[in-house]
């Protein structure tokens, strides 16, 4: 991608934008990709030595698809409607027009990753009007350069007289500190809201009557069916964020639980390659947070909000997207007269990884675009989808008869032909303690090319799936990161991105280990699909 | 079985079979400790309509199992709600809540439950402006407030 000019011009003029509307930063710079070493012993995949396994900054290459989604993010024109909706429903797209459209949209297919259409509609935009950045600067930002520095005199309720020597920042003086402004707001009532019309009764507002433990009871429901709404109450008002953020005993209990928690994550196989549970005799697994013993807050951290959000987890409400973008030259036509207008294609691919709670997984690799397949990723669909085609996939389908009926009857063609290269694999973390020994396992990983190097980071994630024919088994190692910190917001999610570590396939009949080169591919990026796991 | 009066917050007399109103920690404690004396037992946080409709709730759940333990899981564990309870707190708002008062005032803890679980439903899934706009509350942040507790708060489970 980076080895065409075109492209990275327009990239650079885009970021330059960008980076002078927020703040001065350092650009990125591309950095040349190491030379390949000539051969790597077969322990160490060429992956783990990625420059952005480790540093959790932007990746080396100028191209930052979660920073662009977010800043595309911020743009929709409704921005309260944007929890719910997850960008994986088609929305009647009309044609652009304008060079703004033009423009909005490339923006649009750049964050979605999609290059080479993103730099068509830039390519027009441009053409139509060349100052069309400015407008769509104009449009989309004016607020961040109208808006003038706060003056620092705007907290009298500030509790702590700051020494008139010390050196503050404006933002240090206009903030309380959080949890002392949360603290502040313990007693205060749920306002209700103003009457619609003057000097009429304001509507009811039943709500504000309740004791405070009947609305932590309401808050422990929330927090267990949906994490993510339950954050969003802590914006609805003071006494909700006073709350939000002062029942630990409700973070506790999110942390236990197997549906968004750590009691569903596996540290050993829990089922084995297409997806059938594996039964042990003991039948307990290793959890780092079990139920029903006194806990303690692991050392670093100080909340059990925290334990959730940074402690190594996978989600399951929604979908791991890597996009991967390369360019390959064109043929000549022969026809062609104009010789120097030698055509490069920016072929885009997508690699999907759907986790579920029981220990298996879909894998999929596909061109086709996220929102034509997302949200039919599943296993009942994927089962489908092979059994369509069953001349190409000499598989155990017989067993699969009961999720079969009617499951492709909602699922659109193009989202089939994509889902019937789909795999069936399993997933395990890297237990943060070692685990006693006496858990025997089939797994290929214990044998597998990186036997010496056992590590115990607990981000490490080890992925099996089926292969292309059933000799194969394919064997993933990626590891859990954050993404990149951005200026808008203090705390990110974390560990939404899933980096490559290395990627083979091993021969069961000659026990044979081959590698994937992974030049091209880039992290696992979390994005949420509604309906899943709520 | 002996029947037992109670009389609400606007002084209508209510009577109900002692195992319905046994489904109220309240009044069974209330029972136990004064004995049976005929005399109707004063209900004063509770007007009439809503106390009828938690005596519905008890009568349809007199014959449930106690509930297992006081914590937690198996209580806690299901979020879903029953059909009859779903139909059952299909009421405005002024009254789900009243409902929910008076099961907390009467000490009913599944009633308790079934009201909390309903409004967290009614909760789920929604944007701050629309879980305000679904209660009718006010917005009391200061914009700078609200940009300090979201930058706080949101390390979005949604992206």
């Amino acid at each position: 991608m980076a080895d065409n000019p075109e492209l990275e011009s327009f990239r650079r003029q885009w970021r330059e934008e960008v980076a002078g509307r927020s703040k001065p930063r350092n650009a990125p710079h591309y950095v040349a990709p190491d030379p390949q070493p000539a051969r790597f012993p077969p322990t160490q995949h060429e992956a783990s030595h990625r420059k952005d396994l480790e540093e959790e900054g932007p990746p080396p290459a100028s191209f930052d698809p979660e920073e662009l989604a977010q800043q595309v993010g911020q743009l929709s024109v409704e921005p309260e409607r944007q929890h719910e909706e997850d960008g994986f429903t088609r929305t009647d797209h009309h044609e652009p027009s304008s060079a703004l459209e033009h423009f909005e949209r490339a923006v649009e297919k750049e964050a979605a990753g999609n290059l080479g259409d993103s730099l068509q509609h830039y390519r027009k935009a441009y053409r139509l009007d060349a100052s069309v950045d400015k407008t769509y600067r104009n449009k989309h930002f004016a607020h961040v350069w109208k808006r003038p520095a706060q003056p620092a005199q705007s907290a009298p309720t500030d509790p702590k007289p700051v020494p008139a020597t010390a050196p503050v920042s404006t933002e240090d003086a206009v903030h309380i500190p959080t949890s002392e402004l949360i603290a502040s707001f313990a007693q205060l009532p749920i306002p209700p809201a103003e009457p619609l019309v003057e000097n009429t009764p304001p509507p009811p507002c039943p709500i504000s009557n309740l004791p405070s433990e009947v609305i932590v009871e309401i808050l422990r429901y929330v927090g267990l069916q949906d994490p993510a709404t339950f954050g969003r109450m802590s914006l609805v008002c003071k006494r909700m964020a006073y709350h939000f953020s002062h029942e630990q005993h409700i973070w506790r209990r999110i942390c236990q639980n197997p549906e968004f928690g750590f009691a569903g994550m596996h540290y050993t196989f829990a089922c084995d390659i297409h997806g059938y549970p594996i039964y042990t005799l003991d039948g307990t697994r290793y959890t780092p947070f079990p139920k029903g013993v006194s806990l303690e807050i692991p050392k670093p951290l100080t909340s059990w909000t925290q334990v959730f959000q940074s402690y190594p987890r996978i989600r399951f409400t929604g979908i791991y997207i890597s996009t991967v973008n390369y360019t390959r030259p064109g043929a000549q036509s022969t026809h062609q007269t104009v010789s120097w207008n030698s055509p490069i294609h920016i072929v885009t691919y997508y690699r999907y990884l759907r986790f579920y709670p029981d220990g298996s997984l879909v894998s999929l690799l596909s061109t086709t675009e996220p929102v034509d397949v997302v949200p039919h990723i599943s296993k009942e669909n994927l089962m489908a989808a092979r059994s369509t085609y069953p001349k190409q996939h000499h598989r155990r389908l017989s067993d699969q008869g009961q999720t079969l009926s009617g499951a492709t009857d909602h699922v659109p063609q193009v989202a089939l032909n994509a889902l019937k290269h789909g795999h069936r694999g399993r997933w395990r973390l890297t237990p943060p303690v070692p685990l006693p020994e006496n858990t025997p396992e089939d797994q290929i990983a214990a044998t597998g090319p990186n036997q010496t190097e056992e590590s115990l980071d607990p981000r490490d994630l080890v992925i099996e799936t089926e292969g292309v024919s059933s000799k194969y088994v394919h064997l993933m190692h990626l590891a859990l990161r954050s993404p990149s910190a951005s200026k808008s917001q203090v705390n990110q999610s974390k560990n939404t991105k899933l980096v490559w570590r290395g990627f083979w396939s091993y021969n069961k009949l000659t026990d044979d280990w081959g590698e994937f080169g992974l030049r091209n591919d880039r992290a696992f990026v979390f994005r949420r699909v509604r309906g899943w796991g709520i | 079985m002996a029947n037992i009066t109670l009389t609400s917050s606007d002084g209508v007399d209510v009577t109900v079979e002692r195992t319905v109103a046994d489904r109220s920690v309240l009044i069974k404690n209330m029972l136990e400790d004064l004995g049976e004396t005929g005399e109707s037992i004063p209900i004063p946080n509770v007007n009439e309509a809503v106390l009828k409709k938690v005596i519905e709730w008890c009568d349809h759940h007199k014959n449930d199992p106690p509930s297992a333990g006081d914590d937690d899981d198996n209580r806690r564990k299901t979020t879903d709600i029953d059909e009859w309870d779903q139909k059952f707190m299909q009421v405005d708002q002024e009254m789900l809540f009243e409902v929910i008062l008076a099961a907390n005032y009467l000490d009913i803890k599944a009633l308790l439950d079934v009201g909390c679980k309903t409004v967290a439903n009614m909760i789920k899934g929604k944007s701050p402006e629309e879980i305000r706009k679904t209660f009718n509350i006010q917005n009391d942040f200061t914009p700078e407030e609200e940009d300090q507790i979201r930058r706080e708060n949101e390390w979005a489970e949604d992206r």
